[in-house]
């Protein structure tokens, strides 16, 4: 058994081709599943049962079933609905990127709505109270009180939950896309050397995972820049 | 439904892969992050690094690519080993449900250990002084005390790392493991039917994940049936 560093140096760029369609993967899919999860968000705390008790079902299916499962269903199962392949949609659920996006931000969409809704809840009551005293009104105080105070609160879970979805785009892999994971799979196919491929692979996963929370805590730096403590 | 008659058995059978995988995987992450827990609070310098290598390369990595290297690795490993007792073997094989199981239990072992090292520190010390000031003796202290307050902390956690373990399973069938997803993979070579097949599959999953939460909530109400509301 041998360890050939020759093959990582060859390889390790071959791989990196591949971290453009990942960042792809994780930039659409955040921005669409924040989008969702806001969406979530307003109907769970709504408080109109027709609108929180879907937006319920609805985070309880993609947080209960695998996002491998919810990959699968969408590229291989779509295809078998003729109303879909007749839609207006179809070009996106042809297309293995559109299908990983897809399925991405909608499980991530309902991870996401949960740790925002944490973050509503947690905003002190007192806060709006005053708010309300001072004659804000309710949409007044959700967008200058309550959002900013929650966006706070939620952001060191919302992070994790990034690095999170950093990690499930490597399952676009599974539909043939050809991210850095994907691209990795081949190599291993073809040189049949899976400790230097792959640890070299966790090892590019790593570093971007680590940009990713310095980044993430700069952010939580700024909005917590009135917050901090003089000691 | 007619559609499903002849597959349910075999649906049925990746269920119970499914059951096998998670309990088995279970045990091993509650092992690895009892370890890992302990590791982080030792006072050695040497074994809480790595135990953190640990917690960072599990949760910064991939689980499918912990899952392959984990399988591809251990075929190689174990067979330079036993080539060099016998070198006419060609190839051995790695059972996937174990190369898969060891896996997902070593990915969620990483979050666990957090969670044992949160709930070990979150112990009021003056619960630990009031036993002690009873005069009860370091092990009294240890399971009377300290494991039914950890147990209380823990278990909101833990609940979501056994539906992680079980989310992941399905991951094991990239590997060849005959779970619910591989099963539905070869009823569609035969049906054409892959929508079908896959909700079949989401279904199962949602039928384990409700199981667990609601084990999990009546654990949490057992374990709090002493702390009265305030």
């Amino acid at each position: 058994m041998s360890f050939d560093l020759s093959l990582i140096v060859e390889t390790v760029p071959k791989m990196l081709a591949g971290v453009g369609l990942t960042f792809q993967l994780l930039g659409l899919s955040a921005f669409l599943g924040l989008i969702l999860a806001i969406v979530l968000l307003l109907m769970r705390i709504s408080g109109k049962w027709y609108l929180d008790w879907p937006a319920q079902l609805y985070i309880y299916v993609f947080r209960g079933t695998p996002i491998l499962v919810q990959i699968f269903i969408i590229y291989y199962g779509f295809p078998q609905l003729e109303f879909i392949r007749e839609s207006v949609l179809w070009p996106i659920f042809r297309d293995p990127f559109g299908c990983a996006v897809v399925a991405l931000s909608l499980n991530t969409g309902a991870y996401v709505s949960e740790i925002l809704r944490g973050g509503v809840l947690g905003v002190d009551r007192g806060v709006l109270e005053a708010g309300e005293a001072l004659g804000l009104s309710t949409t007044q105080r959700f967008i200058y009180l309550t959002t900013p105070i929650a966006t706070r609160l939620a952001l060191p879970a919302y992070g994790n939950d990034i690095i999170s979805l950093l990690k499930s785009t490597a399952l676009a892999s599974t539909i043939t896309l050809m991210d850095m994971t994907g691209i990795a799979r081949t190599i291993v196919a073809q040189t049949y050397a899976p400790y230097e491929i792959f640890i070299s692979l966790a090892i590019i996963y790593m570093i971007l995972t680590f940009f990713l929370q310095k980044f993430i805590g700069l952010i939580e730096a700024y909005l917590g820049r009135y917050t901090k403590r003089e000691s | 439904m007619e559609l499903l008659s002849g597959w349910w058995d075999d649906f049925f059978w990746g269920s119970v892969v499914v059951a096998q995988v998670f309990l088995a995987s279970l045990v091993l992450m509650v092992i690895f992050g009892l370890i890992g827990a302990a590791a982080k609070l030792s006072g050695n310098r040497i074994v809480q690094k790595i135990a953190n290598g640990y917690t960072v390369v599990f949760r910064g990595t991939p689980e499918i690519l912990v899952i392959l290297l984990l399988y591809f690795g251990s075929a190689i490993t174990l067979t330079w080993i036993s080539r060099l007792f016998n070198p006419d073997i060609k190839f051995v094989d790695v059972p996937p449900f174990w190369a898969g199981t060891v896996a997902i239990a070593l990915i969620v072992g990483s979050y666990a250990t957090e969670t044992f090292r949160g709930a070990f520190l979150g112990v009021r010390p003056g619960s630990i002084e009031a036993a002690k000031a009873l005069g009860m003796s370091g092990l009294q202290v240890f399971f009377y005390i300290r494991i039914p307050e950890m147990w209380r902390l823990a278990l909101p956690p833990f609940g979501n790392h056994m539906l992680s373990l079980i989310k992941d399973t399905a991951l094991i069938s990239i590997i060849g493991l005959n779970e619910t997803l591989f099963v539905a993979k070869q009823a569609i070579g035969t049906t054409g039917k892959p929508f079908t097949m896959y909700i079949v599959v989401g279904l199962i999953y949602l039928g384990f994940s409700t199981v667990i939460t609601l084990t999990v909530m009546a654990l949490e109400r057992y374990g709090n049936h002493t702390v009265r509301a305030r």
